[in-house]
């Protein structure tokens, strides 16, 4: 029989959870926004928006320090992070767009490095997905295979139910094992209907055939068109579930410091400028140009995926109204 | 809230004719200009995807030309593209360019910072009545919802010193200044309360420098800001790099800022950080009588020394 959970258990789990030692993180209002940070308590669980930025931050934070150093009477200390210490972490109600972004994302950071502090906490992470019954104008994950309702990278799914709670499906072995755990908060799901799913508006898009135009369109006046609007920021990076490029900086001061790693944006001026003072992608066109390349070309490629899941968040915070739709649209057609 | 009144927020402040006189104003000017050759590239704002918005847009060519609109989306300060930190455009040649009062203010602190030529540009002047806010419902019309909070308070409706006028300004309501609301609510508070008030913003801060991107001011080709060897300030998204950055930001546009609130409507994390742009600006005018205005002015107060400049923090 399909399982069932109302709200008021859901919230109840996270307290559960929480209580337990767990990390649980969920879209929390912060300010005039909703974005996935730790809950301290269920009734902190917002359900009814797209958090800002995407979950991808539980595995690959903003901002990680990698190891600090101090000097002391005997030399230079240096202190390597442990990951065995990160914590257990159940990500909650997450978006089919944004639970997708780790299936994709896992095979770049074991690739040629086993990047330990991703795999750590991935490995320590249970993702509870939730379906959508909305989606806005910018929404277009259908559009890149994806759904609404997709369960894909999710161990948990939910999906909201017309009297109120969730149906609760089980995707993976993580997820029943946190059903057999939590056994008592869940019930049968008897009769009751699922909300029908969102329909994210938007043409499909062959992504072959975008790929085949981008393997033979390195040069194009494109790159230039959007080049030419582009202001260089980093806004579609940062908020993107499937952008996982990083910067290195050693901060502090001659006595004490530490090495952290962050995020970077390949639309900014300096993401390849090299020590000796050369440039590759010297101009925004090149940048951009990358930006399309990487996503749909290069990491498909590489490892037979695309990074985009269609979360529409770059499309929403461009300040210069550059909507990727529109520009994967206008390669479609070509 | 009753239904009255959400239906006084939600009344359109101009009709939709006013839209589309204007659009149709800087289409035939566009139109003309990129016919006879007096300019290679008009730059304007052509309608995006997504119904209600607008994106900024280079036409070159009379059909471009005919694409160009104006709308509630027109949300853009276009001036950012005249700026060293875009010279593809401007190697496009001479170029015409579209602008609402608060863009025109920009253009006019450009010039006076050597970074334009009056007379090498054609400005198409917006007689403006506002646009939408950056969380406005795109759907609807503009509205006392829907209006962005620095046209609440704008004061320069009607451009000057333009070589054309698109439109004409329509009769608007007064509307209450929310924004010197704000300002006056942080002012009131002790200053533990404030830091409270900007840690809490800043420690959102992702460092994606749409802020600065922006800006038509930001034009440095070297940021201070990005430099790491030596590191300025630490670039990390943390809350010392970010704040420092803050700081940095509205320190250096102190008296130069012209009040277009880009870095505001940018800011992914809703950062309100025209309150700190108004803030140095109501600094600047109370020490130095200094604002920046419609006319360019070869140097602001913090570019230039005077013997009778205030000097009482000298201790």
């Amino acid at each position: 029989m399909p399982k069932m959970i109302t709200e008021q258990n859901l919230r109840a789990l996270i307290d559960l959870l929480v209580k337990e030692g767990s990390r649980v993180v969920g879209p929390k209002a912060a300010g005039t926004m909703t974005l996935y940070e730790p809950l301290a308590a269920g009734e902190e669980l917002v359900l009814t928006e797209l958090p800002r930025r995407s979950a991808k931050e539980a595995f690959f934070p903003l901002c990680e320090t990698i190891l600090t150093y101090a000097k002391g009477e005997e030399g230079v200390q240096v202190n390597d992070i442990d990951p065995a210490r990160f914590p257990e972490t159940v990500l909650v109600a997450v978006r089919p767009c944004d639970a997708a972004a780790p299936g994709i994302l896992d095979a770049v950071f074991s690739w040629d490095y086993d990047d330990q502090f991703y795999q750590e906490r991935r490995k320590k992470t249970a993702i509870i997905g939730l379906a959508c019954t909305k989606a806005d104008d910018a929404c277009f994950c259908t559009a890149v295979g994806l759904s609404p309702a997709e369960t894909q990278g999710s161990d948990l799914f939910l999906t909201p139910l017309s009297g109120g709670g969730f149906r609760v499906e089980a995707v993976t072995e993580k997820g029943e094992k946190l059903l057999a755990r939590y056994s008592q908060l869940f019930g049968e799901a008897g009769s009751a209907q699922p909300l029908p799913p969102a329909e994210p508006g938007g043409e499909k898009l062959e992504l072959a055939r975008i790929k085949a135009w981008l393997d033979a369109n390195f040069e194009s006046p494109l790159w230039q068109e959007i080049a030419d609007r582009c202001a260089g920021c980093g806004a579609c990076a940062f908020l993107c579930p499937a952008c996982h490029c990083f910067d290195i900086n050693d901060e502090g001061t001659e006595a004490k410091g530490a090495r952290r790693k962050s995020w970077d944006a390949c639309g900014f001026a300096k993401f390849t400028n090299h020590a000796s003072g050369h440039n590759p992608r010297d101009a925004q066109n090149k940048r951009y140009r990358n930006r399309l390349m990487h996503k749909f070309k290069y990491y498909d490629d590489k490892f037979g995926k695309h990074l985009c899941t269609g979360c529409g968040r770059c499309v929403r915070a461009c300040p210069v109204g550059i909507d990727i739709k529109a520009v994967l649209d206008e390669i479609n057609s070509k | 809230m009753t239904n009255t009144a959400q239906k006084l927020d939600t009344i359109p402040l101009v009709d939709s004719g006013y839209w589309s006189s204007v659009t149709e104003a800087i289409r035939t000017e566009a139109e003309r200009l990129l016919s006879s050759g007096e300019v290679t590239a008009v730059i304007g704002y052509r309608a995006g995807r997504r119904s209600g918005t607008a994106l900024p847009a280079i036409a070159t060519s009379p059909e471009q030309a005919r694409e160009l609109v104006f709308s509630p989306g027109c949300v853009n300060n276009l001036a950012l593209y005249l700026t060293k930190a875009k010279k593809d455009v401007a190697k496009k040649g001479k170029v015409a360019i579209v602008a609402k009062g608060c863009d025109l203010k920009a253009l006019a602190g450009l010039m006076g910072e050597s970074q334009l030529k009056r007379e090498e540009l054609v400005i198409i002047g917006v007689a403006c009545a506002g646009v939408y806010g950056a969380s406005a419902d795109r759907s609807l019309p503009l509205s006392e919802e829907t209006i962005a909070r620095k046209c609440r308070e704008c004061t320069v409706h009607a451009p000057e010193g333009v070589d054309l006028t698109a439109g004409s300004v329509p009769a608007l309501p007064q509307l209450s200044p929310e924004e010197a609301e704000e300002l006056a609510r942080l002012e009131a508070m002790t200053p533990r309360e404030r830091w409270a008030f900007w840690t809490e913003h800043f420690s959102r801060c992702v460092r994606c420098m749409a802020c600065r991107q922006v800006c038509p001011f930001c034009y440095c080709e070297q940021c201070y800001c990005d430099r790491n060897r030596p590191q300025g300030v630490e670039t990390s998204p943390r809350p010392a790099g970010n704040t420092a950055w803050h700081i940095v930001r509205g320190m250096h546009l102190a008296g130069r800022c012209a009040g277009c609130a880009e870095c505001e409507r940018a800011c992914p994390m809703d950062i309100p950080l025209n309150l700190l742009n108004r803030k140095m600006a109501q600094e600047l005018k109370e020490l130095y009588g200094h604002e920046a205005g419609i006319a360019p002015k070869e140097k602001g107060p913090l570019a230039e020394y005077r013997e009778d400049d205030d000097q009482s923090f000298i201790k």
